[in-house]
């Protein structure tokens, strides 16, 4: 008992090695970081490798976007409430001629984010920060032009990220991983890796706003066509998949949820559908006011528009007229969009599962984008475990020339290794998905690993000095003074990268920190524990 | 018993001056080719696409590297053919690396299909996410070696030998910068991370040849001797490991890797030179002539 107890350093490093590889072998022994990381891994039924180990797209195929935000702000402008705020809202819409979904005013507290102050959001290229300011004005607001910065609120991207995972989760491959992100000279933007992800298909999906409408288009009383919006986003409850109709064409069947429901029908008898009998539509896109159908050769439609174009157009049969007609359509509020395309009607799919459009658009202009096939991250993943390796044996053999005495080199060759199982059974643990820079830092890792054994072996190993316990102490207290300096100046000079937003980087530090710290606290003693073994079981045999 | 002993260097033969003079030359050296290169180029390193914003793809084809040059609209700035251990090309075919200053990369992609290239990667950088880039960057490089300095200065609380480690760390990391010039390596991130730790690898053997000297009984020669055996052993292991993963990472082209271990292979040599030298030279004055003042 008194041996486990004098080498609980070793006994501990055993015990974390076998938990390191339980995490690393066993399926489900791992837990996940955080909700999405969560939604995302119980999706993910795809990981089929040996290990619980998460690549990360270098390592096996995907696409990465870093993209900035389109948009600008003016913060501070004094409003008060919400009848205010919405007044402002609509009055700026008018002013700056853009779209509702453009312009975003939002007061303290709304959210319990950092919005603390009041803001005005615009999220179009086509304002400027002059022009929104000049708006301002006219509304009766203090704001100058340099009051007005580039950016959106800490809101917004909060919603932006919330979006793009609802739309990337309902999207068939899962395995997303979606991110704000800063960089060090204050620029904000969305970062959204995707494993297994052509970047074609990833951006067809963050592209565009998915702003989905419905609208009637029919006779009104002037003698001309009107267009009414009696439907948007918010008014879905469930969404159908998109699928390939008998007819070529794409269908989504989607479900108009209670409260909305009596509010269409009402709107969709005053458009006219308020008899029971076949309506048609022929829509003419071109020109609106050309289109026919019937009754009476005028159409009646129902449209649907993705991002302002019109993807869906359709009259309605009598069956759904008369549910219409009677008001039993809010019984089952159920009906089917077609699109002819396979894309329209997936992203229509998407945008509706959503269940709100992107709060602002992505800058592509200004992004950074990274793909990689599966075949080339193979090669990565097989020729970077070589490179591993090579520089491991490397390390071996200079210090079994150096030290002669495999008893003395063997337990720090193994000491190292641990090291690097231990931070493989971490980042297996937490689910961090592994890349090429990941892999340097373990190359790191073995190396200042390799470094501070040295030190502790030749502390321990001077040659002269008494073999005692009390002069065991002593000496690994002096080498512990060096590896803790050495250890602390490493993580001084990795902790920059960890916040600063370079990429790759930044997971290349971390592994650098987590590397050395499992390195000086459990790997390292145990180390010491090992050479003192050694010196002392010499010492008792003469 | 040992197949490499750390020799044993004389140093009694040499002055301070003389031992300083080497790598103090050198550094010199180093910095006047930054400033050069400066002067000329309009950066003391020339920024890889990271930092200024471009395009690269990896392709398979049966083209020759002219012919993959010819290809696209926009001038390649490099054509690179990358060796493939695992096999993904057929017997007739090659895997390029090519790299564009254009960030078009929808029209590079299309234009490398229509080619009938087979696409295994792209990759674009706007050229503003590029210099923002290049700014977080240095002030990360300027952080750290900050952050590194204090604490040296903690640790030893004493200027003199403080002042040593953090000038030799400051030339550890000039020289692979230099070096990398004389290369043609570009900045990229990988050099970048390279470059922090070295921050961190270097400093290990200066802080135990101060620990020794300042901190240990023992004669001054004997404890640098000490020191040094332990200490080289150190840079030793860490070099050829480097050395190593900067070879077989050159081999198989993956750069990221191939840039951390030719960077740090040159660090940890001129850090072989600052600390024996430099550092040593610095100690032994404060020993033997700073601390009576």
């Amino acid at each position: 008992m008194s041996g486990l107890r004098e080498n609980w350093r070793i006994v501990l490093l055993v015990v974390l090695a076998l938990g390191s590889v339980v995490t690393l072998m066993v399926p489900g022994a791992t837990v996940s970081t955080g909700d999405n990381a969560t939604a995302n891994n119980a999706t993910n039924a795809s990981n089929e490798g040996l290990t619980n180990l998460q690549y990360g797209i270098q390592l096996d195929g995907g696409s990465r976007i870093r993209a900035p935000i389109v948009g600008i702000t003016a913060e501070d402008i004094g409003l008060t409430n919400g009848t205010e705020a919405q007044a402002l809202r609509d009055a700026l819409v008018s002013r700056l001629d853009v779209d509702q979904i453009d312009v975003e005013v939002r007061l303290p507290n709304e959210r319990t984010d950092q919005a603390s102050s009041t803001s005005v959001e615009v999220f179009t290229e086509n304002v400027s920060q002059q022009e929104l300011a000049t708006a301002l004005q006219e509304e009766g607001y203090d704001v100058s032009e340099s009051d007005v910065r580039d950016g959106v609120t800490q809101s917004t991207r909060n919603e932006m990220v919330s979006v793009i995972e609802r739309k990337l989760s309902f999207s068939a491959l899962s395995n997303a991983n979606v991110q704000a992100a800063q960089s060090a000279t204050g620029q904000n933007y969305i970062v959204i890796e995707a494993t297994g992800r052509d970047i074609d298909e990833l951006r067809s999906i963050v592209d565009q706003r998915g702003v989905v409408r419905v609208y009637t288009f029919t006779p009104d009383e002037t003698g001309g066509y009107a267009r009414n919006q009696v439907l948007t986003q918010q008014d879905f409850a469930r969404i159908g998949n998109a699928q390939q109709r008998e007819r070529g064409d794409y269908g989504v069947s989607v479900t108009i949820n209670d409260q909305a429901a009596p509010r269409f029908v009402q709107d969709v008898q005053q458009a006219g559908f308020d008899q029971g009998t076949t309506y048609r539509c022929n829509y003419d896109e071109e020109n609106p006011n050309e289109s026919t159908g019937a009754p009476g050769g005028d159409p009646y439609c129902l449209l649907a528009t993705l991002d302002g174009n019109v993807v869906f157009s359709g009259g309605v049969d009598a069956d759904l007229a008369s549910s219409f007609a009677s008001g039993s359509f809010t019984n089952d509020p159920t009906f089917s969009m077609t699109t002819p395309t396979r894309e329209q009607a997936r992203n229509i799919e998407l945008s509706l599962k959503a269940g709100q459009p992107l709060p602002a658009p992505l800058d592509f202009e200004n992004a950074q984008t990274t793909s990689l096939e599966p075949a080339l991250a193979d090669q990565f993943k097989i020729n970077s475990l070589i490179t591993g390796v090579i520089a491991v044996l490397a390390v071996s053999v200079v210090v079994f020339l150096r030290y002669g005495d495999p008893r003395v080199a063997a337990p720090m060759i193994v000491t190292a290794l641990s090291e690097v199982l231990l931070l493989l059974g971490f980042v297996s643990l937490i689910q961090f998905p592994i890349n090429l820079s990941h892999i340097a830092g373990f190359i790191a890792v073995i190396g200042t690993g390799a470094d501070d054994l040295i030190i502790i072996a030749d502390e321990i190993l001077q040659r002269e000095g008494v073999a005692t316990d009390r002069v065991f102490r002593n000496r690994f207290r002096k080498a512990f003074w060096v590896i803790g300096a050495a250890a602390a100046t490493t993580i001084i000079a990795m902790s920059p990268l960890t916040v600063l937003g370079l990429g790759d980087l930044t997971g290349f530090a971390i592994i650098t920190i987590v590397g050395v710290l499992l390195g000086v606290l459990i790997t390292r003693p145990a180390y010491g524990d090992i050479l003192r073994k050694l010196v002392l079981d010499d010492e008792s045999d003469n | 018993m040992n197949a490499f002993e750390v020799p044993e260097v004389d140093y009694d033969q040499y002055t301070n001056r003389q031992l300083a003079a080497v790598p103090l030359a050198v550094l010199g050296l180093a910095i006047l080719i930054l400033v050069g290169w400066w002067a000329m180029t309009g950066a003391p390193v020339t920024p890889g696409i990271d930092f200024t914003g471009g395009s690269e793809l990896t392709v398979v084809t049966s083209m020759s590297q002219s012919e993959v040059e010819a290809s696209f609209d926009a001038e390649p700035l490099s054509v690179q053919q990358a060796v493939d251990e695992a096999s993904t090309v057929g017997p007739d075919e090659n895997q390029y690396i090519v790299r564009f200053q254009s960030t078009g990369i929808d029209q590079l992609r299309t234009q490398a299909q229509n080619e009938g290239m087979e696409l295994l990667s792209s990759s674009s950088t706007a050229a503003a996410f590029g210099s923002g880039n290049q700014q977080t960057a240095v002030i990360g490089v300027l952080v750290a070696f900050l952050g590194m300095s204090v604490l040296i200065f903690g640790l030893f609380r004493t200027f003199v030998p403080s002042i040593a480690v953090v000038v030799s760390a400051f030339s550890d990391i000039i020289i692979p910068l230099a070096a990398m010039n004389l290369l043609n390596i570009k900045l990229s991130l990988g050099t970048v991370a390279a470059l922090l730790m070295l921050i961190g690898y270097s400093v290990d053997s200066d802080i135990l040849l101060n620990n020794h000297i300042l901190r240990r009984s023992g004669s001054f020669y004997e404890s640098t001797h000490r020191a040094m055996q332990t200490g080289v052993t150190m840079t030793v292991t860490s070099l050829s490991a480097m050395a190593v993963m900067a070879v077989v990472a050159t081999i198989f082209n993956i750069e990221l890797m191939a840039s951390i271990g030719t960077v740090l292979v040159i660090g940890l040599a001129a850090d072989l030179m600052n600390t024996y030298l430099l550092n040593l030279s610095l100690l032994r004055w404060y020993k033997f002539e700073g601390v009576n003042r």
